[in-house]
């Protein structure tokens, strides 16, 4: 919260401590399933991430609409979460999603590529409360909005 | 209430249906539906266990297949929005789904499904989603 009482949507707290990984895109680059529908890394830092997932013809939902399947973003939303913890945490965290909730709030455009993008808004030392967006044209114009947590499995908190 | 519905006809019409090689069947207790394992679906090769995405996915389109079930037209319906939670690791297994109905109204639907792997009493995944109706139907 700001000192005017508003939500403030670019808050990182509690990824103070969070070392950095340099590595983090091999997190898109080497998982199999984002592999499988196509997901290409495009930046991350400690607690933020994002993610760009090309039209493909078989990633879509309906024949006939040439719309990604809402599955599809599902996935990429998750991922970019994920993407998201382990640029902070690295190997330090084995992040996993305790719960996802997406609002779909129109369908992308026939043909278009979504890009993803996802930040811890605030971290506890088991737990990090993200929220992801999804566009396909303009980020002021998301396809989907959500909200996640994940717990952190760090190894260092028992 | 149920209908005959071509469950087999509308995977096929969906891309990303077939893409994850989702199958369906009814029986006495509704739709059930099977995720096949595949390399290709895993999110954690450590572990190892099939990435979360797809699960949800499957669970998705459990729920469109039992809603066209019960009001009896293959017209998809669309997701307003979802709710996921994670009970458990899905394993490198063939996966399961069922979907239940717990409103349908004239516009919208809200639908929960749940995936299992090979105990049913232990659910790696459950969806609540509300979905909008298909136009033309005269559901209520």
């Amino acid at each position: 919260m700001s000192d005017t009482g508003q939500r403030d949507d670019t808050a990182t707290d509690g990824v103070g401590d969070w070392a950095g990984n340099p590595y983090a895109s091999r997190m898109v680059e080497y998982t199999p399933y984002a592999v499988a529908l196509g997901m290409r890394f495009v930046t991350s830092s400690a607690g933020r991430g994002e993610i760009l997932l090309p039209w493909r013809e078989d990633l879509v939902g309906q024949d006939g609409t040439d719309i990604l399947a809402p599955g599809v973003l599902t996935a990429l939303i998750d991922h970019t979460c994920g993407l998201a913890i382990m640029a902070g945490l690295g190997f330090e965290a084995a992040p996993a999603t305790l719960d996802l909730r997406i609002d779909h709030m129109r369908p992308a455009a026939p043909r278009a590529s979504v890009t993803c993008s996802a930040h811890v808004y605030r971290a506890t030392r088991t737990i990090a409360f993200l929220r992801a967006e999804a566009w396909d044209v303009s980020p002021d114009d998301p396809v989907a909005a959500a909200q996640a947590a994940f717990t952190l499995n760090r190894r260092s908190v028992k | 209430m149920t209908a005959a519905v071509d469950l087999d006809a509308i995977l096929n019409s969906s891309p990303f249906a077939r893409f994850l090689a989702i199958a369906a069947h009814a029986d006495e207790r509704g739709v059930l539906a099977t995720m096949p394992v595949r390399d290709q679906l895993v999110g954690n090769v450590m572990l190892p266990a099939l990435h979360g995405g797809c699960v949800a996915s499957f669970l998705e389109i459990a729920c469109l297949l039992q809603l066209a079930r019960e009001v009896g037209t293959g017209a998809p319906a669309r997701a307003i929005n979802i709710s996921v939670e994670y009970l458990r690791p899905a394993r490198r297994e063939t996966t399961f789904a069922r979907a239940q109905i717990r409103r349908l109204g004239k516009r919208v639907a809200v639908v929960h499904a749940e995936a299992w792997q090979q105990d049913e009493g232990k659910p790696v995944c459950l969806l609540q989603s509300h979905l909008r109706l298909p136009a033309g139907l005269t559901a209520e």
